[in-house]
């Protein structure tokens, strides 16, 4: 049998017996060779669930706003499940109303090519689930360094590089929107009473959202990617993620989305962290 | 390099014999650092007028966005200052603030944003002298680097 039937029976299982009053997938999307969030609550539906090199979107964003719904079953890749169990330290869903379906990833695609967050991924198999469906996929090696070049450019190379970069921004928030991380109620984008970022699309207030966007997710971004895919504009938004990622990896020792009793790497401490930036 | 200077740079160049004289927003701690600058000001210990003071209770209040928005809205230099490690008066404050500014730090520089724009500091509440040396040092190395204009919002004309 082959992983997307077993993936369908096991579906269709949970809602027949009443387990899970909804699994979260993937299904065709309507565009050639994409895939879009499925959201299954009859078993007879579970047939066109699908998974694949499509299937990029992180279904983990999604769970804030079902969890209200009962128990969940949701496929996970190994991005995925990180982003549940950053979901779960942060105390946003209940382990004991999911059940995770794991499945193992050989990278997915973004416009036909393999996607750059997939080039250094160090999990391609879920680092939390109820159960396999099929078997796991070889660990990968992952790409050296990727920061390597751009943090060799001289501190103007870099700041203009990157403005050049957001300056395409048209502050769409997409990247927001298929972020498991972002489930504010209220994002700091949208308050208005202070207002923290100019609605402008000027550069300082596009290069003062992607910062402060880059500070929300240090510590807590599992670098799935899925917000460089959703930019229509193409901004690299993965050298801010895996920038912070790397700071906290190298400063405090911690890899987000690993441990679920852990708390984020910046609401811990340790009294012996270096400050030799600090005078 | 000759930089153009803002209209209150120009102002100030009465008292500094033409030097730009930067403006500096100072996050100090209620507790610690205020109090220590209130020390250098009662024992009438000498440093630099650039700093403008924004009391906080603690370092941990300050969020890396008062940081970034005071760039963008005109200061050349950012100081945040808190209790030495183990002196919170919240116990734990500023260890938490310290993972947080480390992050902002190396962003920053990441960023390509000149190091020295943005210090960090712990002083108490008895150390006057210490706080006039680090208003001393981090304007000094804020008239290096010259005006802010990395993240500085143009107003619309």
């Amino acid at each position: 049998m082959s992983r997307e039937d077993q993936l369908r029976k096991r579906a269709k299982e949970l809602l027949a017996k009443k387990e899970v009053v909804l699994v979260l997938g993937y299904r065709a999307g309507k565009r050639p060779g994409s895939a879009t969030p499925a959201f299954v609550t009859r078993p007879e539906d579970a047939d066109g669930l699908i998974f694949d090199d499509r299937c990029g979107i992180n279904l983990a964003a999604y769970l804030p706003r079902v969890k209200h719904r009962g128990r969940i079953g949701i496929v996970a890749k190994g991005c995925d499940s990180r982003s549940i169990v950053a979901l779960l330290k942060e105390k946003q869903v209940d382990r004991g109303q999911l059940v995770i379906l794991g499945v193992g990833c050989e990278g997915v695609k973004d416009n036909g090519r393999l996607s750059d967050s997939c080039t250094t991924c160090a999990y391609p198999n879920p680092v939390l689930c109820d159960e396999m469906i099929g078997e796991k996929v070889a660990e990968r090696e992952p790409a050296p360094d990727p920061l390597a070049d751009f943090e060799k450019l001289t501190p103007n190379q870099r700041w203009q590089a990157l403005m050049d970069d957001v300056s395409r921004c048209i502050r769409c928030y997409a990247c927001r929107q298929v972020c498991p991380n972002c489930y504010c109620p209220t994002c700091f984008v949208d308050a208005n009473n202070p207002q923290w970022v100019g609605k402008t699309t000027a550069g300082s207030d596009n290069i003062m959202f992607h910062l402060m966007r880059a500070m929300h997710m240090a510590g807590r971004c599992v670098e799935c990617g899925t917000c460089s895919r959703g930019c229509p504009m193409g901004i690299d938004l993965m050298k801010f993620n895996r920038k912070v990622a790397k700071v906290v990896k190298e400063r405090f020792g911690a890899v987000a989305g690993m441990n679920p009793d852990e708390p984020p790497a910046l609401a811990a401490f340790d009294p012996n962290d270096k400050q030799e930036f600090i005078r | 390099m000759e930089e153009p200077r803002m209209p209150e740079a120009a102002a100030a160049d009465k008292t500094t014999g033409g030097e730009f004289e930067p403006k500096i927003v100072a996050f100090l701690c209620n507790w610690c650092s205020y109090a220590g600058a209130d020390l250098a000001g009662i024992s009438r210990i000498q440093y630099p007028p650039s700093i403008r003071v924004i009391r906080v209770p603690c370092s941990g209040r300050v969020d890396p966005f008062y940081i970034l928005k005071a760039l963008q809205n005109g200061a050349d230099g950012v100081l945040v200052s808190g209790c030495h490690p183990g002196d919170c008066h919240y116990l734990t404050g500023n260890y938490v603030a310290r993972r947080r500014f480390a992050v902002l730090n190396d962003l920053l520089e990441f960023a390509g944003i000149d190091p020295g724009r943005v210090s960090f500091s712990w002083v108490s509440a008895a150390e006057g002298e210490r706080f006039a040396e680090v208003v001393r040092d981090v304007t000094e190395k804020v008239r290096q680097l010259g005006p802010n204009k990395k993240l500085l919002k143009e107003p619309i004309a």
